[in-house]
């Protein structure tokens, strides 16, 4: 299949300064569940501004379904469809009132335009607050809505903008059913940014992994799981700073042990048979006189695979909404 | 046409939200009724004193075409409003990622700031009525106030909307018309007849776009259809409304683009 987002050396700065992608290239074909996993700040919605021919880019070469983000902006925004971080949908109007203005918006005739918000309505189980203002709406509805107004017109390629974040964790597998669905049954190509992990897991088929601005790496994410190779096991030590570098030259004298790293907490190893290493390693500290406050094991994950290649966490910390930035001060 | 269509939805909706929050049609409101209820009637023994007022007019229907004026400020205002809040939501972003013809998103809103300012000039005149002013020129002059003011919200609603998508603060636009609006009304004929105001006021009147508008619908329901101060006022408003439409279109140019 064809690449319906094809991105080459894109650069994006803005009029402050700020890098907030830094020569970035990725593709994503027809079809495709694709995402970016990164935390706060590290370019996602930005990449998606540019895709969405909200924002122009500083550099590189985007096209999306063949079409240059520049020059035929008309043509892409036909077939896109875009849900914001921020949850966009007019207060002061209904649920279907909502969707009907989208449907206008994208030029669709009337009878058209009933039918399909009748489906949406039923699809985000939003039928019977259907006639209320969506100012009274829960967090979790307004979403759904929103989500539903950006499906109205049967788009092609959706650009989902962190769809989940704030949301109760009902409310988010409700709409990871309707995205796996939608990818499924109606062959919808999906670009979604994630700060959530298990979003990222269990809904892309492939996703790049970014970090202020850059891509730190990409694959499915077993493959990228498989590139971790082991498990790992957390260690946080009672003194990180006096004892770590002891107790981390120890540890990497044991067999199985393939990789030691400094990590938030003091020391992530990763070995291949963790689970039978664990006592060996805190009988090893504790003949040292080297004192444990905790010691976790996990098999591989996504946020290891952020670790391995950003010595971080994703600061799953910092849920809280950013502000958009695009129409912030003098950024054009 | 996706122009026309398209700014009829979007001028829907927005009829739609004022609507549904008259909390901000009372508020624009207000102000003008107040002005139109109690400080005509502070002034009721002006036409005691000859000479200041024309033969034969009571205060209140000198007054009325210069508090109609105030309203149509006061609406022309919330214009910028309303486009801070769509940046501020994401709404206008939602509305850029679609098809949507771009000058109708401009074209939608400032069609219903004029709608709006025909419904208020409505009430107000309304109410001016039941209090004993009317319009001599009778119903087409009443539609010719209405166009008169309408098109002077439309160029005012231009300043608001072109401050907002540059500030992007609903404070600022309130503040800097505020700082606009009150003394371009004082140093015009709206609330006191030109030969009561000290000359300094009446040079300074001369050069006020207000002044050229109070007029035109003072005369349409005073003197009657007194093309030579109509038209010109016409000519003023159109002047007013092509500076502040390119500074607004050149303004959404940069938002949009």
């Amino acid at each position: 299949m064809s690449d319906i987002i094809s991105v080459k050396d894109l650069v994006e700065v803005y009029s402050d300064g700020t890098k907030a992608v830094d020569n970035i290239s990725f593709s994503v074909k027809e079809g495709e569940f694709f995402g970016f996993l990164g935390p706060n700040g590290a370019g996602k919605s930005t990449t998606i501004k540019v895709l969405t021919t909200l924002l122009k880019k500083t550099s590189g070469s985007v096209s999306v379904a063949g079409y240059d983000v520049d020059t035929d902006s008309s043509e892409i925004r036909k077939i896109i469809g875009v849900q914001s971080q921020e949850t966009t949908v007019d207060g002061d109007l209904t649920g279907r009132e909502n969707l009907t203005l989208q449907g206008h918006f994208q030029q669709m005739d009337s009878g058209e335009i009933r039918e399909r918000v009748a489906e949406l309505l039923k699809l985000v189980e939003l039928e019977s607050a259907a006639g209320k203002r969506a100012r009274n709406y829960s967090g979790g509805m307004k979403k759904r809505l929103d989500l539903a107004t950006a499906l109205i017109h049967k788009p092609k390629l959706l650009f989902l903008d962190e769809p989940t974040t704030g949301l109760d964790p009902q409310s988010r597998i409700a709409i990871w059913t309707y995205l796996e669905k939608l990818n499924k049954e109606d062959g919808t190509t999906i670009f979604l940014t994630t700060q959530y992990l298990e979003e990222a897991d269990r809904l892309c088929k492939r996703l790049s992994i970014v970090d202020f601005g850059k891509i730190v790496a990409s694959g499915s994410p077993a493959e990228l799981k498989r590139q971790i190779g082991a498990d790992s096991i957390r260690i946080s030590l009672e003194n990180c700073k006096k004892d770590g570098a002891k107790a981390k030259e120890l540890i990497k004298s044991m067999t199985d042990v393939t990789e030691i790293i400094d990590s938030e907490e003091c020391l992530n190893v990763y070995a291949k048979n963790a689970s039978l290493l664990i006592a060996d390693i805190v009988r090893a500290l504790d003949s040292i006189d080297i004192r444990l406050t905790s010691v976790t094991f996990s098999s591989p994950s996504l946020d290891d695979v952020f670790m391995k290649h950003t010595g971080r966490r994703i600061r799953t910390e910092e849920l809280v909404k950013a502000p958009s930035r695009m129409f912030g001060g003098g950024r054009r | 046409m996706t122009l026309l269509s398209d700014t009829r939805y979007i001028f829907v909706r927005y009829l739609t939200k004022l609507v549904r929050t008259p909390i901000l049609l009372f508020f624009s409101l207000f102000q003008p009724i107040l002005f139109l209820v109690l400080f005509t009637q502070l002034l009721t023994r002006l036409s005691n004193f000859p000479g200041i007022l024309p033969p034969g007019v009571s205060y209140l229907e000198f007054a009325t075409a210069g508090i109609l004026m105030q309203n149509a400020f006061g609406s022309a205002l919330q214009s910028g409003n309303s486009i801070v809040a769509d940046i501020d939501s994401g709404f206008l972003q939602k509305m850029l990622v679609t098809p949507v013809s771009r000058p109708a998103i401009l074209l939608g809103r400032l069609s219903s700031d004029a709608f709006r300012v025909v419904i208020q000039t409505a009430i107000i005149l309304g109410l001016a009525y039941v209090l004993g002013a009317s319009v001599t020129t009778g119903v087409v002059g009443i539609v010719l106030v209405f166009f008169t003011l309408a098109f002077f919200g439309l160029a005012w609603s231009g300043i608001s909307l072109a401050l907002g998508m540059k500030t992007r603060s609903s404070e600022t636009v309130f503040a800097i018309g505020g700082v606009i609006t009150f003394p371009l009304l004082f140093l015009s004929p709206a609330l006191f007849p030109i030969s009561f105001l000290p000359s300094w006021v009446q040079t300074v009147s001369m050069f006020n776009p207000v002044s050229y508008a109070v007029d035109a619908s003072r005369a349409l329901m005073i003197n009657g259809y007194d093309w030579g101060t109509i038209l010109p006022a016409w000519g003023v408003i159109g002047l007013v409304a092509v500076i502040t439409m390119s500074a607004t279109l050149y303004q959404f140019r940069k938002v949009v683009s």
